[in-house]
């Protein structure tokens, strides 16, 4: 009897066993073919598994490959460059002289991917429908074959490019009769669109997309299938871009050289976007504490940082210099003034701080620190624990800093907390970034992050969609945006912007220290037409919106 | 058979408890998933008024209810097997999400638990026979890989094995190069067994010097009992003597550690398989933690609690019938 039951175990520890090595041996088989002409392209596009099926643009869990490959907007705006917005599912567009009313004349001959055509209707569908609606919009109507005409109840110039560039054109005859609830939590698993892909297949590891053989755009996309894949830490993805596994994915590496070297794709384009910044709580009139609420000290502040270290150290030198005046050096250059500062310094100057701040009345005190009636010039700088090139930083400028007379201290804090904290200004000193815009124009931020109508009390949190975290609130900004959002007039514009720049760039509620890098790695050597350096005809990494179907559909494989 | 309806009443309470704790703690958490989201995509870049809308709409929480009308609900939902609807996955329904999980985390993760288990037994049994001899210095050997971390394991055997030496996947449970997704063929079987090599690796390498110290230390201590000396001066045969009389009894205390090993497969080992991308439970605990995703969470804890439960459950049973004593003392 026990011999017997001790026998079974034996036996099936064996077959275990087999059952293991004879899986080992089939390994063989699956190997991954390459090579061929009409491979698939691997993206990643930083989704993580398990991938569930979403293609719904309006939901928050949409996967990237419903926003530009299956969808189209209006337009196509270039947030990598200037120049003017490229003609898609619209033919041409005009406002009134006022900006309130927008006629937009439409593409004939498009259609969907189930053979109907795309009209009119749906472009008044996608504008009007309750979820992806303007605001600001009082009516949008069909009056001919071709064209709509939309109406607001307000200037809409400065949203030219989230209208005509960021809203979805989605089929009337399929989503018309759903609800607003319907239209937010329905997956659309099976989405139909105009853009140059349809889905595939979804799995829970990754989503294949094919080619929309009714594409609008003769002969697009030339690669056939594009396959988005779940990876769900960057150092794996880091691997199979090195092993050429990936052949397109927009990610961090700090040695980008190191891709190449190691056997992965050679294309590499760095397009720096997104400002990093030190929040202020600045204005002391809507409840902000602490000496940052002096300008000098932020002033002194803006000098005492050493940018070229702070890139050097915590961004593996891959970041860009910033200009105070926040808009893209390179790309919004017509938009800076030429009276104030085009770049902040790169180096650090602790004399100048010194006698900022001297000259504002503070005095040294016996620790070297300054002070001015008895309160010192000690702040805390909180960055989000773990993201390390921000903790880094902060820990650079508490160093560079205290050169000046001023006592930084640097602390983390988790995501909730920093979350919290900005949102309800509770701060003295914050590492956070800024959203760079999405058209060569500087007018968002100006609007949403600098501007007294976008921002709130201490303690009372900021309003959805407000992202003036530092409560600065100045009359004469308001007044310069006001003016530069019903400007259709590029000077007035450019006026306009001047009076907002001498104000920021004095009063610096936000510090600027360096603009994100973006880094996109592409195979060129399979596949071509991507965007490079000398032409950036599409921003170019995986997860763009809009713009990962553009460059999806000017691909070329190499035969 | 009063023992065994004593151990099932105590189940029936201890599940009681954990479904009602597993309601209360993610109420309990702070933050607010909505804002999270929001913030999260705001670091990406893309934040339409539109999506900021949908994103309230989805995860406002309904704060009219009263936390005991809540609690009902949540007991109406779990009897029909509605766990809710994953807000970092939506809208796929989390009973879907832990359905597709579980097959994986039980396949690889249950496989490389018995193989640890068996490889352990049998080596500390043998390691334990031969006492005194060179054998013995494997067990430092072992211990060392046993108190090494998962991760770094995983991580070593992916430079060692993926990266340096391609001779493994670096990713997934198949192939996802080669198959849009999971299939009924024999390629497709061996793709998730040759991708599941390493990682079932990575858990027997740092477990089985457990077991494998557990079995040697009672297989010595066993060794010294009266009736081997017995058996032996019975004349009985050398391997009898080992199987049938030292091993059986020795593995006992090993058996019902198995038992909660077993059900601990489950919880997946977490840290292993976000290295490996592995679609197992454990990478779903990580995404549910980090977007606040209480439906999911709860979900996951559910099924953790009542799979350990369950096994506990088994092993008490077992143990009543393997062994009299326990049902006669208590």
């Amino acid at each position: 009897m026990i011999r017997r039951r001790a026998r079974r175990g034996m036996a099936l520890a064996a077959a275990l066993t087999a059952v293991t090595l004879l899986a080992a041996g089939c390994s063989g088989a699956a190997e991954s073919e390459g090579g061929t002409v009409d491979r698939t392209l691997n993206v990643w596009a930083g989704s993580a598994t398990p991938i569930a099926a979403n293609f719904n643009p309006y939901a928050p869990t949409v996967l990237h490959g419903a926003l530009g490959p299956v969808y189209e907007t209006l337009f196509f705006f270039n947030k990598a460059g200037s120049g003017d917005p490229e003609p898609m599912l619209g033919e041409s567009f005009a406002w009134n002289e006022d900006g309130t009313v927008l006629t937009i004349t439409i593409r004939a001959g498009v259609k969907w991917s189930d053979g109907e055509d795309f009209t009119v209707d749906d472009v008044v569908y996608s504008l009007t429908n309750e979820v992806g609606k303007s605001p600001q919009l009082v009516s949008a109507e069909a009056t001919d074959e071709t064209t709509v005409v939309v109406t607001y109840d307000s200037p809409q110039f400065t949203n030219e490019s989230a209208i005509l560039g960021g809203a979805w054109m989605l089929p009337e005859h399929i989503w018309a009769d759903k609800s607003v609830e319907e239209a937010t939590t329905w997956a659309n698993e099976a989405p139909v669109g105009t853009g140059p892909y349809t889905v595939k297949s979804v799995s829970e590891a990754s989503y294949t997309l094919v080619a929309n053989e009714s594409y609008w755009q003769e002969g697009k996309p030339a690669v056939k299938e594009v396959r988005y894949l779940g990876i769900d830490a960057n150092a794996s993805a880091e691997d199979l871009l090195k092993s050429g596994d990936l052949d397109w994915a927009g990610m961090f590496v700090p040695d980008p050289e190191g891709v190449a070297a190691a056997g992965g794709p050679a294309g590499y384009v760095n397009t720096p976007q997104d400002p990093t910044v030190l929040y202020t709580c600045a204005n002391a009139d809507l409840g902000c504490e602490g000496p940052q609420t002096d300008v000098a000290v932020r002033q002194a502040l803006n000098v005492a940082i050493d940018r070229g270290t702070i890139n050097e150290k915590a961004f593996v030198g891959l970041a860009a210099t910033i200009s105070p005046t926040f808009a893209l050096l390179g790309r919004d250059d017509q938009w800076i003034a030429p009276d104030v500062e085009k770049e902040s310094p790169q180096t650090g100057d602790p004399e100048a701080a010194a006698a900022i701040l001297e000259e504002a009345g503070y005095t040294k005190d016996a620790d070297g620190v300054y002070e001015k009636d008895g309160v010192k010039v000690e702040l805390s700088l909180t960055s989000v624990e773990g993201w390390t090139d921000y903790n880094d930083a902060a820990k650079l400028i508490a160093e560079q800093v205290s050169a000046a007379g001023i006592k930084v201290t640097a602390t983390t804090a988790t995501w909730q907390e920093f979350s919290d904290s900005r949102v309800s200004g509770d701060f003295q000193l914050i590492m956070g970034g800024i959203i760079g815009t999405s058209v060569a124009d500087p007018f968002q931020i100006y609007r949403d992050w600098f501007s007294g109508e976008y921002t709130q009390p201490v303690g009372t949190e900021l309003e959805p969609g407000e992202w003036n975290f530092t409560r600065y609130s100045n009359p004469l900004v308001d007044a310069a945006v006001a003016e530069a959002a019903a400007a259709s007039d590029e000077q007035i514009k450019t006026d306009a912007y001047a009076e907002i720049q001498h104000e920021i760039t004095r009063d610096l509620p936000y510090i600027p220290l360096v603009i994100n890098a973006t880094q996109t790695f592409y195979n060129d050597t399979e596949f071509t037409g991507w965007p490079t350096d000398e032409d950036l005809y599409a921003f170019p990494p995986s997860w763009g919106s809009v713009s990962a179907g553009y460059i999806l559909a000017n691909l070329e494989p190499v035969e | 058979m009063r023992y065994y309806l004593r151990r099932a009443a105590f189940y029936a309470i201890t599940v009681w408890a954990a479904i009602s704790l597993n309601f209360l703690i993610p109420r309990l958490m702070p933050g607010d998933p909505a804002d999270i989201m929001l913030a999260k995509m705001a670091r990406s870049g893309e934040v339409t008024p539109g999506v900021e809308r949908t994103i309230r709409l989805l995860l406002g929480s309904d704060t009219d209810q009263t936390m005991w009308e809540q609690y009902v609900a949540y007991w109406g939902n779990l009897l029909r097997g509605d766990l809710g609807v994953s807000v970092t996955k939506f809208p796929t329904p989390v009973v879907e999400l832990i359905s597709a999980a579980l097959p994986w985390s039980i396949g690889l993760l249950g496989l490389a638990t018995i193989i640890s288990f068996v490889l352990g037994i049998a080596a500390g049994a043998w390691i334990g026979w031969k006492r005194g001899t060179w054998v013995d210095h494997i067990i430092p050997g072992s211990t060392l890989l046993q108190s090494l971390p998962y991760f770094w394991v995983a991580l070593l055997l992916v430079y060692g094995f993926a990266v340096v030496n391609p001779w493994f996947p670096r990713i997934g449970g198949y192939d996802v190069f080669t198959f849009d997704g999971p299939q009924a063929s024999w390629v497709f079987a061996g793709s998730v067994a040759y991708h599941g090599v390493l990682p079932a690796l990575t858990v027997v390498l740092s477990s089985f010097g457990g077991w494998l110290l557990g079995m040697r230390n009672m297989m010595v201590s066993t060794l010294s009992e009266d009736y081997i000396t017995t058996a032996e001066a019975k004349g009985l045969r050398r391997s009898r003597i080992l199987l049938g009389y030292a091993v059986r009894n020795a593995a006992l205390p090993s058996i019902a550690g198995f038992g909660i090993s077993l059900a601990f497969v489950v919880t997946g080992a977490i840290v292993m398989e976000q290295v490996f991308t592995y679609p197992g439970l454990g990478k779903l605990m990580i995404t549910a933690v980090q977007g606040n995703d209480f439906a999911l969470m709860q979900g996951l804890f559910l099924v953790i609690t009542l799979t350990v439960l369950a096994a506990t459950f088994l092993m008490d049973i077992v143990y009543g019938f393997v062994d009299p004593r326990t049902r006669h003392n208590g």
